[in-house]
């Protein structure tokens, strides 16, 4: 069996196999990290919601509560077809891509979101006080005091997740999305052995993840201070 | 833009679904289960073991954290039948998990046993302890107590990694959806429904975990 799969090698690695497997890598990695990013934004909007204290901003922050709790304890996969199918009710006729990236960043807004308020609770009241005592108005202190001591512990968690959130995304190739994975399963149809096919994937993947990984650890220790930043509660 | 919820359609398919989740339940558990003791195993080679094991470990949790859950079920499912070894889906979902959450449970335990003084284990061999001892007194409590809320988040991200199941046809929750999906067609309000039944089952299971962490371990997790 293995002379076959080695005698299988050369064919598999013709130069339009490999660029199918590379454009496909390109889609996972930017369908992470698009949805970090709108997840980064949407993140901070959320948490700021749920931090302030004021009374106009209760429903907000109850929404942002629920919208946190909940997204995180969905599967991908179902919100993925939720969205699937629910722009097919709506009536709106987009890409298999497009409903990939909204239920990215989706659901990465909920996770980075609760990263992004465990930064912003860890720096202390005191800090607030000593800005809000000199006068700073509350978009000061928050610019200029609490961001810049929130923000090294923010940022490694969240790099983290971008790098969790490339293996997620493999469950993208069951709307049809040509990633890393639906690569790998256009591959087999044509005729490949599955083991070489995803093994082939899976070591693409690694090839994507590990050094991303290797990189995230360094942030943290460089920034340092990252036993802070992790949320103390369960999910 | 004409659409009506019909969530009484699949209101009759409620006792199937939640059969599913049975299902679903039993996949986390065990694959929990088996990744806690293999994790456990591989945590203490890879801190006090001997060093080729110790690479060795190490090479097996940056390879299984570094790659997708799926992809390592099809390569069980699809890629091992090529040197004739076949598994059901049950059993290949059952093995890919066991064997993704040990990679990432080992992490999760190593950080644990670190944090171990050495005091403690130096009063724990003064006091006549063997090792056995010491692990069951001293070590044990203090990792679980210690790696709680880590260990409650992985056995939730488990639950949800249980979806990913029903694509090699194992009938468990979302494989039901499926199931149902292509008989009523309603799909929306069965992929919402399964969404809810999942931030229930959740929701139970954190509030679950947390009780025993305070009641068997005194870890100071909140329960809400």
């Amino acid at each position: 069996m293995l002379s076959f799969l080695i005698a299988e090698i050369p064919r598999l690695f013709t130069i339009y196999n490999v660029i199918l497997l590379l454009k496909a890598a390109l889609t996972t990695l930017s369908l992470s990290a698009v949805g970090c990013v709108i997840g980064l934004f949407f993140g901070f909007l959320l948490s700021i919601a749920r931090l302030s204290h004021r009374p106009i901003f209760w429903p907000l922050k109850a929404l942002a509560l629920i919208y946190v709790e909940i997204l995180r304890r969905v599967p991908f996969l179902i919100t993925l077809m939720i969205f699937f199918f629910g722009a097919q009710v709506l009536g709106f006729n987009i890409s298999a891509l497009a409903i990939a990236f909204i239920s990215t960043s989706v659901i990465s807004t909920a996770f980075v979101a609760e990263i992004v308020r465990a930064g912003l609770r860890a720096v202390k009241p005191s800090q607030m006080e000593a800005a809000a005592v000199m006068n700073f108005s509350a978009w000061h202190s928050f610019w200029h005091v609490r961001l810049p001591q929130a923000w090294p512990l923010i940022l490694p968690p969240v790099f983290g997740y971008f790098v969790l959130f490339i293996k997620d995304t493999a469950l993208a190739s069951q709307v049809g999305v040509l990633e890393l994975t639906q690569a790998g399963k256009i591959l087999n149809t044509k005729g490949f052995s599955a083991s070489l096919v995803y093994g082939a994937v899976l070591i693409l993947y690694f090839i994507i993840s590990y050094p991303l990984a290797r990189f995230g650890a360094y942030l943290e220790r460089r920034l340092g201070a990252s036993r802070h930043s992790r949320p103390r509660r369960a999910i | 833009m004409h659409y009506v919820l019909h969530y009484g359609q699949i209101a009759p398919y409620l006792p199937y679904l939640i059969g599913g989740m049975a299902i679903s339940l039993a996949l986390s558990v065990l694959s929990f289960i088996g990744g806690m003791v293999l994790g456990l195993f591989f945590a203490v080679i890879r801190n006090e073991g001997h060093p080729i094991l110790s690479r060795l470990v190490r090479i097996y949790v940056a390879f299984f954290t570094n790659t997708p859950q799926l992809v390592q079920i099809y390569v069980i499912y699809f890629g091992l039948p090529d040197f004739g070894i076949l598994f059901s889906p049950f059993a290949a979902v059952l093995i890919g998990m066991t064997l993704n959450a040990a990679a990432y449970l080992t992490e999760i335990l190593r950080a644990g046993l670190g944090t171990v003084h050495a005091q403690e284990l130096d009063a724990a061999e003064t006091l006549g302890m063997n090792r056995l001892q010491t692990l069951r007194h001293v070590t044990l409590p203090h990792l679980f107590r210690v790696a709680m809320p880590a260990l409650t988040n992985q056995y939730i991200l488990m639950t949800l990694g249980t979806s990913m199941a029903s694509i090699f046809g194992v009938e468990e929750l979302t494989g039901r959806a499926f199931n149902i999906n292509s008989t009523t067609f309603r799909s929306i309000e069965i992929f919402t429904t399964v969404a809810v039944l999942y931030v229930v089952v959740t929701f139970i299971a954190t509030i679950l975990l947390a009780l025993v962490g305070r009641w068997a371990f005194r870890a100071r997790v909140p329960v809400l």
